[in-house]
């Protein structure tokens, strides 16, 4: 490519990252001004008196490093849970020829599209009948659950993008099926396992919706979330302090991308290698 | 696969007799135990700031435990955004629900419908500090002429203005609700950068006393049956009042529509507004901004030249629940919660008002600020229909939809009210 | 490579699977998935249905009233309320704008990406990712803050004066679908700029040779190859966006001026699951349900004529 044409799409994806990254700027800004200059009518993209309040009002909360243990616990369990499950599942749709494998996929699709809003009733009497609720279980079965189908969606790609060759390789090897699954196809499809728990760690991360109806009364089982909403009081919400909390909440995340950023690339591609 | 047949099988037992296969309950009906020692729990809202109030309910609970041997109190201090959630599930699992909570006013009526809360009629009678309660307090705990709680503090709210303005214009602050409206005018034209008074088109709670300044009611109701009244020509009136401040001469449509009481107090703290209503509750935000040092409080006026209008009276209940085991500790506990030291202690902590007449004027004499709000209460105050509807017309956005019409012009005040009040009939007669 | 995919259909077919033999296999590997999805989800969805077939409100939750078949009366109610139909073409209208606006910046981001060295790269992907991972009500609230008539920057930036955004039907739509868009193209934008650092670089290279514009390159080189990773993300911004709950009613407080700004998730909250009509907010529930699935089956079905396979 020509040099002036490189030059200019540089430019404007530096100016596309600013733009994108604006919001995320304000938001860390706002948690750093004093109270009062948040809503004033000389919105300044900076401040001159920084000011912690609003990070020491987040912390000083009951519990917060509890239920910052709880968040990372149960969005643990969800990543390692699902990605073993589906990937259990993903093998089973696309190395093998069954009846009923097509309806299954698409059942699978078709999982993602209930609206979770509706579910919360009908799942908060089923985790009260295992006796679940105010548990960190009540949190994690379901999350499990709603990240299941599009983690199998996505692997099936990876899964089949290994070749067919290996698996014979490995039969006439005298390998068993076990082996070949867990020692062979498991270390391929890692990259792959990588990409998808990227989602279900985000969306258990973030949820407040399961938080705040099957953790009743066992607040030591909270989890972060539940710190932010303290803030979103209807007559008179704490804008620094939503600020600070999701500021808190979004640099694990941020860290966790930074982390598996590389292999996130190269793995959601490894689902077109086919 | 065993899903599939059990499936079947449930599905065709739906179509043959629904009930035999409903989808799950529960048992809500009282424990019938009533036993004298062990845990209590007890759920209160969370405060952004915290501390103060953890205090005196500490100690509170220091003097309960000590009357009473054998009994340990845990408290749990809920967000205020999840309590819909919390509660509704400790009515439907009452393995973790608690002995005693506190609940927003004008949630009792849907929580009695619901069979969460205890009548405590009778201990509330016999309780010798519940005569100093105001009327309207005890209004907002009272459901078909029974008692479900007791009053824990009350929120009302009043007219903020900006002494700077007011003294470089020259004005006063309005006596009556048609001065209010050129007061704001004549600022706006003044200072077209400010609104007069900032109002808001989804704020129902500062558009209420308009309608009851004007005579008009919500709603009308007997023996717990309501009809909506907001049709009637005196609440058309009110609404006509408070729609009348939209406009480019005082708060653009196209801003004010959309905000909420909140939206309207924060215009004000930061220096946009000559004028808001706002709550005692809302002290500590306009303290934080811009308008800080340079602002005073007086009561809402009402349509005759120097009267107050009808406030909404809101607030907090502390309630014992129908499931509890521990009635008649609980009762205590309430009691103690809500008593008039606590509440008194609470005022000190956290600024909310006290629910008791006496020991409200007792505050007020310490605390200046509040005595606009005190006299908004002492001239009297209204409630919400005391109706489990009433949860329902709130969530479904019926006065808003109602104010926002009119103010964006897609309807008149005659049609948006007749609208509003089909919604509110439905609702009253779903409930029943 | 679609002929590559037809070669080893072939190959399958003709040589037995040296693992794939027993057929009570794979049912052993799906049995996890099965056992947990079985559990919390198609018997809480049948549960769903069931519900929105009843006269089901709190006061039959708590058990103080027994709950009563209404046979589709919840579903005639809903279907005879002209606001449920203005909802739903509203909700429809707008997930189409949203999925076509997120899926044209992901790719249009994506192919850039290609296109910079590693410091620009690494700006816009990180930028990209912390959008992705802000959760929804947070996001809501600070571009609600950023667009504010009074107190937001953007207006005194773009010169609008106090021009409200909220306000207007059409610009209260606008303004949730770009923050709709800010988080949601990331997702497009990593996958898709995945799949083309897939694509072998001596095809992009002949077809530059031969001359070919970008726009040409991407419409008959690189979108057949990225078809199946096109296929997912499109299905998954559908999902998605026909469900956004948390935007609309952070942003246009539960649903806009006078409910202008409603779609299909928030009505149902509000009109029941807020004032405990749950078998109201069921029937809504199945009916979106319907819609999606319908939506998909349609759209998988086109794939498949194309000689697409699942």
């Amino acid at each position: 490519m020509r040099r002036p044409w490189r030059l200019a799409a540089e430019v404007s994806a530096l100016l596309i990252a600013v733009v994108v990254a604006f919001p995320l700027y304000w938001m860390v800004l706002s948690a750093f001004k004093p109270a009062g200059e948040i809503e004033s009518s000389e919105p300044r993209p900076w401040t001159l008196t920084p000011s912690l309040d609003s990070f020491r009002r987040v912390f000083e909360q009951q519990e917060f490093g509890r239920y910052f243990l709880n968040s990372l616990i149960v969005a643990g369990c969800v990543v390692i849970a699902s990605a073993l499950i589906a990937f259990l599942a993903a093998t089973a749709v696309t190395r093998f020829r069954f009846r009923f494998r097509t309806t299954l996929l698409i059942m699978f699709l078709v999982a993602q599209m209930v609206p979770v809003e509706a579910l919360t009733i009908p799942l908060f009497f089923l985790m009260r009948d295992f006796g679940q609720l105010n548990t960190l279980g009540s949190l994690i079965l379901p999350h499990i659950a709603f990240s299941l189908p599009f983690a199998i969606w996505m692997l099936r790609g990876f899964v089949k993008a290994v070749p067919e060759a290996l698996e014979e390789a490995a039969c006439i090897d005298g390998a068993s099926r076990t082996r070949f699954l867990w020692q062979i196809l498991f270390p391929l499809v890692l990259p792959g396992l990588v990409a998808t728990s990227v989602f279900s760690f985000i969306s258990t991360w973030n949820d407040f919706l399961f938080a705040k109806s099957f953790i009743i009364s066992d607040t030591s089982q909270s989890t972060l979330p539940m710190a932010l909403l303290v803030f979103y009081k209807p007559d008179d919400p704490d804008w620094g302090g939503v600020m600070a909390a999701s500021t808190v909440m979004t640099i694990p995340v941020l860290v966790f991308f930074v982390l598996v950023q590389r292999r996130l690339v190269s793995g959601l591609g490894g689902a077109v290698k086919d | 696969m065993k899903l599939a047949p059990r499936l079947a099988v449930l599905l065709a037992a739906a179509v043959a007799a629904a009930t035999a296969c409903a989808p799950q309950t529960s048992d809500n009906s009282s424990s019938g135990k009533d036993e004298k020692s062990g845990t209590l729990r007890v759920w209160l809202f969370q405060e952004v700031n915290n501390k103060p109030k953890e205090k005196v309910v500490d100690a509170a609970l220091a003097d309960f435990e000590r009357a009473h041997e054998d009994t340990k109190v845990t408290v749990e201090y809920i967000p205020v955004e999840t309590r819909a959630q919390r509660i509704k599930a400790a009515f439907n699992d009452p393995e973790s629900a608690p002995d005693v909570i506190e609940y927003g006013n004008t949630d009792t009526a849907g929580y009695v419908k619901d069979g969460g809360l205890a009548d405590v009629t009778a201990e509330f009678a016999a309780w010798d500090e519940a005569k100093d309660t105001d009327p309207t307090a005890r209004q907002s705990v009272t459901v078909d002429g029974k008692v479900y709680g007791a009053p824990y503090f009350v929120g009302v709210r009043a007219l903020y203005y900006r002494t700077d303005v007011f003294d470089e214009l020259g004005l006063e602050p309005p006596k009556s609700l048609a001065e209010l409206a050129s007061t704001a005018k004549k600022v706006h034209a003044a200072k077209p950068h400010l609104y007069g008074i900032a109002v808001g088109g989804a704020y129902t709670y500062g558009a209420m006393p308009f309608i009851w300044a004007n005579g008009g009611e919500l709603a009308e109701g007997k023996g717990g049956s309501y009809a909506s009244a907001i049709d009637s020509a005196a609440a058309r009136k009110g609404i006509e009042a408070y729609t009348s401040l939209f406009g480019d001469d005082n708060c653009p449509a196209a801003k004010c529509a959309g905000m909420g009481g909140n939206d309207t107090v924060t215009a004000f703290a930061s220096g946009k507004a000559a004028m808001a209503v706002g709550g005692d509750f809302s002290h500590q935000a306009v303290e934080a901004g811009a308008a800080k040092g340079k602002y005073a409080v007086v009561p809402l006026p009402g349509v005759e030249s120097g009267s107050i209008a009808p406030a909404f009276a809101g607030g907090n209940n502390i309630g014992v629940l129908k499931s509890t085991a521990h009635r008649t500790l609980a009762v205590d506990l309430m009691r103690r919660l809500a008593s008039k030291k606590a509440q008194g202690e609470l005022f000190d902590a956290m600024g909310f008002l006290p629910t008791f007449t006496d020991v409200r004027q007792q505050v007020a004499a310490k605390e200046p600020f509040v005595e606009p709000f005190v006299d908004t209460l002492a001239a009297g105050t209204k409630f919400v229909p005391a109706s489990p509807a009433w949860a329902t017309i709130d969530s479904s956005q019926v006065l808003p939809t109602m104010f926002q019409e009119v103010v964006s012009g897609k309807k008149d005040v005659g049609a948006a009210a007749g609208d509003a009040a089909r919604k509110m009939d439905e609702a009253f007669g779903s409930a029943g | 490579m679609r002929s590559r995919v037809r070669e080893r259909r072939g190959f399958a077919r003709r040589s037995p699977r040296p693992f794939g033999r027993s057929s009570a296999i794979p049912w052993i590997y799906l049995a996890p998935a099965l056992v947990v999805l079985g559990g919390l989800l198609v018997y809480p969805v049948y549960q769903l249905g069931l519900i929105s077939f009843l006269e089901y409100t709190q006061a039959q939750v708590s058990g103080g009233e027994p709950a009563t078949f209404q046979g589709f009366g919840n579903y005639a109610e809903l279907f005879g309320d002209g606001e449920f139909w203005r909802v739903l073409l509203a909700t429809v209208v707008f997930a189409a704008a949203c999925v076509v606006s997120t899926l044209a910046v992901g790719c249009a981001l994506a192919v850039l990406l290609t296109r910079v060295r590693a410091v620009p790269r690494l700006a816009l992907m990180l930028a990209g990712l912390g959008a992705w991972a802000t959760p929804a009500v947070t996001g809501s609230t600070v571009w609600l803050l950023l667009f504010d008539p009074d107190f937001g920057p953007v207006n005194r930036i773009l010169g609008l004066g106090d021009h409200s955004w909220t306000y207007g039907r059409y610009s209260a739509f606008l303004l949730v679908l770009l923050e709709v868009v800010w988080c949601s193209f990331p997702f497009v934008m990593v996958t898709v700029y995945a799949g083309i650092r897939a694509v072998p670089a001596e095809v992009l290279e002949a077809a530059a040779l031969d001359g070919a514009s970008q726009w040409r390159i991407w419409r008959s080189v690189l979108a057949p190859m990225l078809r199946p990773i096109l296929v997912v993300v499109t299905i998954q911004s559908v999902i998605w966006d026909f469900k956004v709950f948390t935007q609309i009613y952070v942003m246009t407080g539960g649903g806009g001026i006078a409910g202008q700004n409603l779609v299909l998730n928030v009505y149902a909250y509000q009109k029941a699951f807020a004032s405990s009509q749950y078998s109201l907010g069921s029937a809504i529930g199945v009916v979106m349900l319907l819609i999606l699935l319908a939506v998909t089956l349609v759209y998988l079905r086109l794939l498949r004529r194309q000689g697409e396979e699942l």
